[in-house]
């Protein structure tokens, strides 16, 4: 594989399910970001990105979950797949990868002097 | 819990979003708004929840999740689709290189022949059609009464262009144009060259593009404007602007210097000139003439009119012209003078009299179609058979795509875009194969300028998409229709039967048969009648025999008596034209019976320094005054076609003389084998001035003398045009221009057979593939080869059969009647081209499946047998 092409929100969001579990879907992934980041995403921008990633093959989904407040509708509840999972390791070690070789700040007092 | 369920979200949104979403998302994406909704009133209260959940609501109306007709909600996966037909058809190409090579091949030769073709008619029909204000130009007409009913000029009396401007306002410009064949002298070259001489409006009506000089150069009277042709032919490398050059016209030498040249015409132009002139430059020459004279004189006017002009409008202005020019030269009443729009003139062919186009040459054109059409039809069978048998090498792909649930309309799709990929490469090469090879081939054998003109002409663009299309729909259509209704379950099951034994295969493969039957025929019958007739006998002896011209009658006799002196020139004899030129008909009178007859005026010696064979009677003596008034050499079919015996004591009626027979000659070829021989009357001029000189030379010396005779010739007339040549060449003309048709005839012959042997290959080769397994287990039990070719042969042996017997007549009847269209002497199609035709068939059939059935022979069982 040539390796994994995610967007940000796209890479929030599948962090994001990650972290829900069991309990990902449209709104608890809009209240997550929110609590987590204090961003506000619009709902429509949510189920995009999680379509488009079930589509990519990250995000796995089954209907499940009826509620009164949803006025009896099921959710659709979206669960991290495997290679979901090993793109966001790969991302996370190709960011520390980069990260570690950042130079030190030229003040750096803690050595020398 | 309770409290929350007295508010609800808005209604309208409500309704909206299930108007519009998707119903499978609807679940979802209404819970989830749902969610939000009693989120929101519990936060910020009613208002803003409603508020929050139409955002939501409009937020969610996007392309993914609006409802389609379609059932594809996903992204739209259709390009995929095409991305992988593509790709597996691109796949299967690679795969099979034989037979795609055959395929594009053979596509892609068809592709040339018909461009050529294409550009050959599109040529006649669309000549001056790239002109960019086509759709204003239009040519006055005028019909008058004649003994044969009404007839229609495109030349009009020359004042009436004078008259336009003060009659019309409409008209943007207008131009008289007339054409004429002076020499032209550059330095000490002379030439003969088409001249239109024009007014300078003729540059306004018609845009050229200029190489050197401007196309306003015309408004200076002593100013030409030349064709890139002739430029180059004239100065080669030097600038041509600011050259000067001189025209002859009736002796008169006029200079001019050159203000212009156009960019390559590439024969798209409707008239045909070397040079253009301002025609004003001839009229200030003219000495005053009186009014009826000037009225007289006839030429072309063409008119431009303003744009969005109806040319109805000018119909009263038109027919007061009319009015006045009946007043003048009231022995030539016009009937009606009209306006012919520029683009209906080819339509007018043959019902205008002296119009601008005049010609059309059918012939040649359908020769050139029925090549295209044949190499094309033959190509496309090619690819349909081969394409039905490599679709059964995929069967087990389409019985699982129908499985999965590929609709017919989509396997169809499949393979029709799979043929595009080899229709587009087939237009691609084909191009190339016309540009590079075919076009200079044909432009060399036809003496013609025809280019692929990619840049400007949008009508060639028009015929290869619809070349394209055409070609991806006849050969793709049947495969795709007849491979994608086979029934999944037998396919799975092993029972399709497909392919090799097919009707289909076999009507289109003997149907291929006689197209190259019908070609073979044609190339073999055309080179026999070609190689007849180079052989022929002219009717008289052509060697040791010179023509010379005599442009200048003044210098007539001091010609004569200076060539007369050369030591190698035995006789010299005038006359008015020569044999091989043809000649000047005539009508004589015999018993009250009225005789079309060919007739030349020569000297009395002329028979006898041409040898004509004499039957019966003498031949003209010079020494008696009565055969310089009423004596008559005639040829034999001038007695057979009166019923006439020799001797004749009654007199022969010609322009009202009556004449004598005192000699019959054996018939001979006045003119070329295309017309057949007619009655022929030579009789001895009164006068003794001519413009041919025919010299008789001593045996052997005519070559030589040649240069000369060009000096003497040179000497006599230092301001004429040379133009001698032997007896012998006066049908090197028309004999290249069969040779030419030769050549493509014998072109398309062996491309045709070609193309059917690269099928048959295809064919027999792809049916051996699936079958050798079958001949191998045959060989382990003991079959002979005789058995295994007989078996193979068979199929194909019918198929010849056939074509033969359909070839053999249609090539009969279409090449016969062909020929005549030719010539008056052809040798028909008889037992040779015939023969030649099915027996070279049969051995290229012969060749192809022996070359196969070798590989069966060569074959080791075991090896094949093992290998599943």
């Amino acid at each position: 594989m040539k390796g994994y092409h995610l967007g940000e929100l796209e890479e929030l969001v599948l962090l994001t399910v990650g972290i829900l579990d069991q309990e990902a879907y449209g709104v608890s992934v809009l209240e997550e970001i929110k609590n987590q980041t204090g961003r506000k995403v619009n709902i429509s921008a949510i189920h995009t990105v999680l379509n488009r990633l079930e589509e990519k093959g990250f995000l796995d989904s089954q209907m499940g979950g009826a509620t009164e407040e949803r006025g009896g509708r099921r959710k659709r509840l979206f669960r991290i797949s495997a290679s979901g999972r090993s793109a966001i390791t790969e991302i996370r070690t190709l960011r520390n990868k980069l990260y570690d070789q950042i130079p030190p700040l030229s003040l750096d007092f803690s050595h020398g002097y | 819990m309770d409290t929350k369920r007295k508010y609800f979200p808005p209604k309208w949104a409500d309704r909206f979003l299930e108007f519009y979403c998707v119903p499978f998302k609807l679940e979802q994406i209404q819970g989830d708004a749902y969610e939000l909704f009693y989120l929101n009133l519990e936060d910020r209260g009613l208002a803003y929840a409603r508020f929050r959940y139409w955002i939501h609501v409009l937020s969610f109306f996007r392309w993914s999740n609006i409802k389609r007709t379609k059932t594809n909600y996903y992204t739209s996966n259709s390009t995929a689709m095409f991305k992988n037909y593509l790709k597996i058809g691109w796949r299967n190409l690679l795969k099979q290189k034989a037979t795609t090579f055959i395929s594009v091949f053979g596509l892609a030769s068809a592709v040339g022949c018909c461009l050529v073709a294409y550009l050959f008619i599109a040529n006649i029909w669309f000549k001056g059609m790239l002109q960019p204000n086509k759709n204003e130009i239009y040519q006055l007409t005028y019909t008058i009464d004649e003994e044969e009913g009404k007839v229609t000029y495109g030349t009009v009396a020359e004042p009436i262009a004078e008259l336009l401007s003060n009659e019309f306002t409409q008209i943007k410009s207008q131009s008289r144009v007339k054409q004429g064949l002076p020499i032209l002298i550059y330095q000490t070259e002379s030439f003969y060259q088409r001249v239109n001489y024009v007014d300078p409006g003729f540059m306004d009506m018609f845009v050229y593009r200029m190489e050197y000089g401007y196309p306003q150069a015309l408004t200076e009277p002593d100013q030409v404007i030349l064709t890139f042709e002739l430029s180059e032919k004239l100065f080669g490398d030097t600038h041509p602007v600011g050259q000067e050059i001189s025209l002859v016209t009736d002796g008169e030498e006029k200079r001019y210097k050159v203000g212009g040249v156009m960019k390559k015409l590439n024969d798209m132009e409707i008239f045909n000139f070397d040079l253009l002139v301002n025609l004003e430059s001839i009229e200030s020459e003219k000495p005053q003439v009186s009014l009826k004279q000037s009225w007289d004189a006839e030429l072309w006017t063409f008119v431009q009119l303003e744009k969005g002009v109806n040319p109805a409008e000018l119909q009263a202005g038109l027919a007061s012209i009319k009015k006045r020019q009946n007043e003048i030269n009231s022995g030539n009443p016009y009937l009606s003078l009209d306006l012919i729009a520029y683009t209906d003139l080819v339509y007018q062919i043959g019902k205008i009299e002296k119009g601008v186009r005049n010609f059309l040459g059918l012939g040649p054109q359908i020769l050139l179609g029925a090549i295209g059409l044949f190499i094309l039809i033959l190509a496309v069978f090619n690819y349909i058979n081969i394409s039905i048998l490599m679709a059964s090498r995929r069967l087990k792909e389409i019985g699982v795509r129908k499985v999965i649930g590929s609709r017919r309309g989509q396997l169809i799709a499949q393979f029709l875009s799979e043929n595009l990929i080899v229709c587009f490469f087939a237009l691609f090469i084909g191009c190339l194969l016309a540009i590079f090879v075919l076009l200079p081939g044909f432009n060399q054998v036809a003496s013609k300028s025809l280019k692929l003109d990619l840049l400007h002409d949008p009508y060639l663009w028009m015929f290869l998409i619809g070349l394209m299309g055409f070609i991806t729909l006849v050969s793709g259509l049947y495969p795709a229709v007849f491979v994608s209704g086979f029934k999944p379950v037998t396919i799975l099951n092993g029972n399709q039967k497909l392919g090799s034994k097919s009707f289909m295969t076999s009507v289109l493969l003997t149907f291929q048969f006689t197209l190259a039957i019908i070609s073979i025929v044609a190339g073999v019958a055309f080179l026999q009648t070609n190689y007849l007739n180079e052989n022929r006998d002219w009717g008289y002896d052509n060697s040791d025999k010179i023509i010379v011209n005599v442009p200048d009658t003044k210098a007539y006799f001091t010609l004569k008596d200076q060539i007369s002196a050369i030591a190698s020139v035995k006789e010299v004899s005038g006359s008015e034209n020569f044999i091989g030129n043809g000649a000047e008909e005539k009508e004589v009178t015999y018993q009250e019976q009225k005789y079309e007859v060919d007739y030349l005026e020569a000297e009395a010696n002329y028979a006898e320094v041409l040898e004509l064979r004499l039957i019966s009677g003498r031949f003209l003596n010079s020494n008696l005054v009565s055969d310089q008034t009423q004596s008559l050499l005639v040829n034999e079919r001038f007695m057979t076609e009166l019923g006439l015996s020799f001797p004749v004591e009654e007199s022969i009626v010609l322009d009202s003389v009556n004449y004598q027979i005192v000699g019959v000659v054996e018939d001979f070829h006045m003119t070329f084998f295309q017309r057949p021989i007619v009655p022929m009357v030579i009789r001895s001029g009164s006068d003794s001035i001519y413009n041919y000189l025919t010299l008789q030379m001593s045996p052997g010396t005519a070559l030589s003398a040649m240069d000369l005779v060009k000096k003497t010739w040179r000497e006599a007339i230092p301001a004429g045009l040379f133009e001698g040549k032997l007896q012998a060449d006066v049908f090197e003309r028309e004999f290249s221009d069969v040779r030419g048709i030769q050549h493509i005839i014998i072109f398309a012959a062996v491309l045709a057979v070609i193309l059917a042997a690269m099928g048959l290959f295809g064919l027999v080769s792809l049916n051996m593939n699936s079958r050798i397994k079958d001949f191998c287990v045959r060989k382990v039990f003991g079959a002979g080869t005789n058995e295994l070719t007989r078996k193979l042969f068979k199929r194909y042996l019918i198929s010849w059969g056939i074509a033969s017997i359909l070839g053999g007549c249609l090539a009969f009847v279409m090449v016969n009647q062909f020929l005549d269209s030719f010539f008056a002497f052809h040798s028909g199609v008889g037992f040779i081209p015939l023969t030649t035709g099915l027996l070279g068939l049969l051995l290229v059939i012969g060749l192809t499946v022996s070359s196969q059935i070798f590989k069966v022979m060569k074959a080791n069982p075991a090896d094949i047998l093992k290998s599943e």
